[in-house]
């Protein structure tokens, strides 16, 4: 919504017709001998081994899948194994073209990329850089072990290193390239550009896209690459990634030192089978992959269609998709053809091809095809292709008995350390706090948002104790938005986008001013692509950025789903550590819009292993646990009240400090002390829970104390338990529905831990499992001050028992069996 | 002559007041009817109000930085 950027009815209206720019299919046509004179026979030859050592590692893997042995190695391997035999070509052309910087991402099918990208790496990387990257690697250990138990001198060793890594990683072994913890479907190592590849179809759409946006931020040298399947064009987050590479924004706003379309290419290796499934004539609309380009962009994302069977053509193209991307005429796609001869995994048995389309495709194994070119230019006699194929054999053959061999590569002390897994799934580290002034527009003081600030007075309650307004106190928005605008003016490594987050100053004014001070690079609108923010925050983060994003509303987090719970959340465990990602996405908890913008899903988060989780409450704890999330190392999710936006500070007498402090995330807060009652509160159940205690005091002369969870994620337990050791009840509020809920977690949990001090079960008070009613009904459905009384005194205090107030007087077992 | 009131518009169901935060015309400037007069910031947005009528900006009744009530009168414009 710029201002500078006008929408007129004149050009809209008038009448035309859309024209695409075209598309080559199979454009490729230099002649074998041009290719010999520009790259040599050497280089020839090794394309040629290159495709080899793929191919024989998956035969590998396809064999101990069929038949428990290779060779006369036995072996069970338990895991999956998606080959892409025939796919070889595709993968070795690609690498070709790509440098060490250049950072690929894959697809659960993505071996083949991962030795092809690694094996060009080691080619061009000099020895110095290569001993450096195996010595650094886990204090040299995989490469002392590979040196010990398959040998091999300079590139050699570099090469088994990198064979060792990868089949150590699929045999879930302790010196695997992650630690035994991301296998198959996962293996990556970053020094040869060989990023996280992906078990959900599509998944790198997005996380490349990201990485090559921090690319751009950073003004890194070097590309992304998205590799995917063609049955990847059927799902909603690839096309959005494709759109986020595209934004107009980033030629018609962006200034000049990162203007430009993002660096990353769009490689489907289009085997014309997803799975089972069709592409082409059944479950596509599109008789060309690459036709999807024209709908992206004008440039029809210089999309292609090429050869995959042919490494130099699938090489020609890639360097010219790579001289364009680093113009900034990025994004690109190619659709790159390479039929697919094994199944898609090993029980698969072909039913949904014919046998004469797996002979026709035959002819063109881009092994079969290149060696013969190879031999009938007289680059190599079927002497050396053979010789060459035995010495791929025996480097395969020796990295396999090192890798099922227990010495050479442990299995995972899973049983020695029960909490090994568990221990790698946070940094728990944060970074220290930012300190460099990064360029603005204008400084912080010269915007009236940010002055509006300064006036305001930093406690809620004036001198007689009568709340003040928002507009004369700081409030829980302007807590949030100093921590922000502290990280985003010291910390240059930190990228801020959603949905209005520029102008608007977010839908619920969070980065109001921000857009004033910030260049667009630091700060900018997304498309409606929720999946796309996300994947694209975890790519930036992955690749060495820190991302704050946000979700309009929490309950936007099922548009992003494999997002949040699969990416997001899991690279840190699944690199073994390796990588980190320090991204805070906000999610506005709504109200007043009913069913499907009013949800607090705090608990549908707390339940995935990987996130951080935070839901605030006031100004103090708001501002200082935003300072903690945007310093931590791990992902965090940040909720935010829509309702509790505008609540100024009643807690701390000094009021929100106006300097930089942090609030260590997981410990709960006495906000209120009692010796009758415990009342724990996740997020704004802390005020109807405060008035209840003011009113039990008063009407029932019961003392309540009252806990402020803070955080979901981790969680502290420890002041829960002393207060329940001297109450000896509690009750847990949250505006969650109950069940499943993370306050039954913390019911099931107290009860556990303090079992003894308990002078009845803990009770949670959650919302009905019911949809959230619009405004007009809202009291009925998330507690209430009186529903929290007739609790306590109708469960708690039977003595004190008066008439219920609340509208709650219902079966919780009747409603059970009622499904509700 | 008359005199038209530019009041603090009810910005939403719970704002009872919201800050003058800039003037972009004095009083004697002359503005149009829907020409830009001052900008206005509540708790959570900016907004810039327009010139109700064209005329004569008179008197600024609440200055830049101060707080003004749902309704009440921010300056007046004077009309022939």
């Amino acid at each position: 919504m710029p201002k500078q950027l006008v929408i007129e009815p004149e050009h809209m209206r008038r009448k035309g017709e859309i024209k695409f720019a075209s598309i080559p299919v199979h454009s490729y046509d230099r002649a074998f001998s041009e290719e010999r004179a520009a790259r040599g026979d050497a280089a020839l030859k090794n394309i040629l081994r290159h495709m080899m050592i793929v191919r024989e590692f998956e035969t590998m893997l396809g064999t101990f899948k069929a038949t428990g042995a290779y060779r006369d190695i036995p072996f069970t391997y338990k895991g999956p194994a998606h080959l892409s035999i025939g796919q070889e070509g595709a993968a070795v052309g690609a690498a070709l073209a790509l440098a060490p910087n250049d950072h690929i991402f894959g697809s659960h099918r993505s071996h083949g990329e991962f030795i092809a990208k690694s094996l060009a790496a080691i080619d061009q990387l000099d020895p110095a850089s290569l001993e450096a990257i195996m010595a650094e690697h886990e204090d040299g250990r995989l490469r002392d072990g590979t040196a010990a138990h398959i040998g091999g001198e300079g590139k050699a060793l570099a090469e088994n290193f990198m064979l060792f890594g990868l089949l150590s990683e699929i045999f879930m072994r302790s010196n695997g390239f992650n630690g035994g913890m991301g296998g198959s479907m996962h293996a990556f190592f970053p020094p040869f550009g060989a990023y996280p590849n992906n078990a959900i179809v599509g998944g790198s759409a997005g996380i490349a896209t990201g990485a090559a946006l921090r690319k751009k931020l950073a003004r890194e040298n070097g590309i992304c690459v998205a590799n995917a399947g063609d049955g990847s064009t059927g799902c909603g987050p690839v096309w959005e990634a494709m759109n986020f590479a595209s934004m107009a924004q980033f030629n018609a706003l962006w200034d000049e030192s990162r203007k430009g379309g993002l660096p990353v290419l769009f490689f489907f290796s289009n085997n014309f089978y997803a799975m089972g499934g069709q592409t082409i004539g059944e479950t596509m609309g599109w008789e060309r992959l690459s036709r999807i380009g024209a709908a992206i962009n004008a440039d029809s994302m210089h999309a292609e269609t090429i050869d995959g069977t042919n490494p130099l053509a699938v090489a020609d193209a890639v360097a010219r998709k790579k001289a364009l991307l680093l113009e900034g005429r990025g994004p690109a796609l190619l659709d790159v053809e390479c039929y697919r001869s094994a199944g898609h995994s090993t029980t698969d048995a072909n039913v949904y091809r014919s046998r004469d389309e797996l002979k026709a495709w035959e002819a063109f194994d881009p092994i079969v095809r290149f060696q013969t070119q190879l031999v009938e230019d007289g680059v190599m006699t079927e002497g050396d292709v053979l010789e060459m194929r035995e010495i791929v054999g025996r480097t395969i053959e020796a990295v396999t008995r090192a890798a099922v061999d227990p010495e050479a590569a442990p299995i995972v002390n899973v049983e020695g350390d029960p909490t090994l897994i568990g221990k790698l799934m946070f940094t728990h580290n944060d970074i220290a706090p930012p300190s460099s002034p990064v360029p603005l527009i204008k400084q912080p003081e010269d915007v009236a948002a940010f002055r509006q600030l300064k006036r305001k007075s930093r406690f809620g309650l004036d001198a007689d104790g009568n709340i003040l307004s928002g507009m004369r106190a700081i409030t829980l928005r302007d807590g949030l938005t100093e921590s922000i605008l502290h990280h985003m003016t010291l910390d240059e490594s930190l990228v801020a986008y959603g949905e209005e987050c520029r102008e608007w100053g977010g839908a619920f004014g969070v980065y109001r001013g921000l857009s004033e001070i910030l260049p667009y690079h630091r700060l900018f609108n997304s498309p409606i692509s929720e999946a796309a923010i996300v994947a694209t925050a975890v790519g930036h983060a992955l690749e060495g950025g820190r991302s704050l994003v946000e979700l309009m509303y929490g309950d936007f987090i099922g548009r992003a789903g494999d997002e949040i719970f699969n990416q997001m959340a899991k690279w840190h465990a699944m690199s073994g550590g390796m990588l980190n990602v320090p991204v805070v996405l906000r999610c506005s908890v709504g109200s007043k819009y009913g069913a499907q913008h009013s949800q607090d899903w705090s608990s549908l988060i707390a339940h995935i292993p990987g996130l951080k989780v935070i839901y605030p409450a006031t100004p103090y704890d708001a501002k200082g646990l935003m300072a903690s999330a945007l310093s931590s190392n791990d992902p965090v999710v940040f909720f935010e009240s829509q309702r509790l936006y505008d609540t100024v500070e009643k807690f701390q007498p000094e009021g929100v400090p106006e300097d930089y402090y942090r609030i260590p995330i997981g410990e709960p807060d006495i906000k209120r002390s009692g010796n009758d009652l415990t009342i724990l509160t996740i997020g704004p159940s802390l005020y109807p829970a405060l008035a209840a205690a003011e009113a039990l005091d008063k009407s029932a002369g019961l003392s309540v104390e009252v806990i402020d969870a803070r955080s979901l994620v981790p969680f502290n337990y420890d002041k829960v338990l002393e207060s329940v050791k001297k109450t000896g009840f509690l009750l847990i509020v949250s505006e969650a529905s109950e069940r499943g809920s993370f306050a039954m977690t913390l019911s099931s949990n107290v009860s556990r831990f303090a079992f003894g001090d308990l002078k009845a079960a803990p009770r949670v008070l959650g919302s009905p499992n019911w949809i959230v009613p619009g405004a007009e009904m809202e009291s009925t459905y998330f507690p209430q001050v009186a529903d929290i009384i007739d609790v306590v005194t109708g469960e708690f205090f039977p003595e004190k028992k008066t008439p219920a107030q609340g509208s709650r007087n219902w079966d919780a077992r009747d409603l059970a069996r009622m499904a509700l | 002559m008359t005199s038209t009131p530019l009041l603090m518009p009810q910005l939403g169901n719970e704002i009872t007041e919201a800050e003058v935060t800039e003037w972009l015309k004095q009083p004697g400037d002359t503005v149009e009817k829907d020409e830009l007069v001052v900008i206005i910031t509540t708790t959570k947005m900016s907004m810039e109000l327009e010139a109700p009528a064209a005329g004569k900006l008179g008197e600024i009744l609440v200055p830049e930085g101060e707080l003004a009530e749902v309704g009440a009168a921010l300056t007046m414009i004077e009309s022939r």
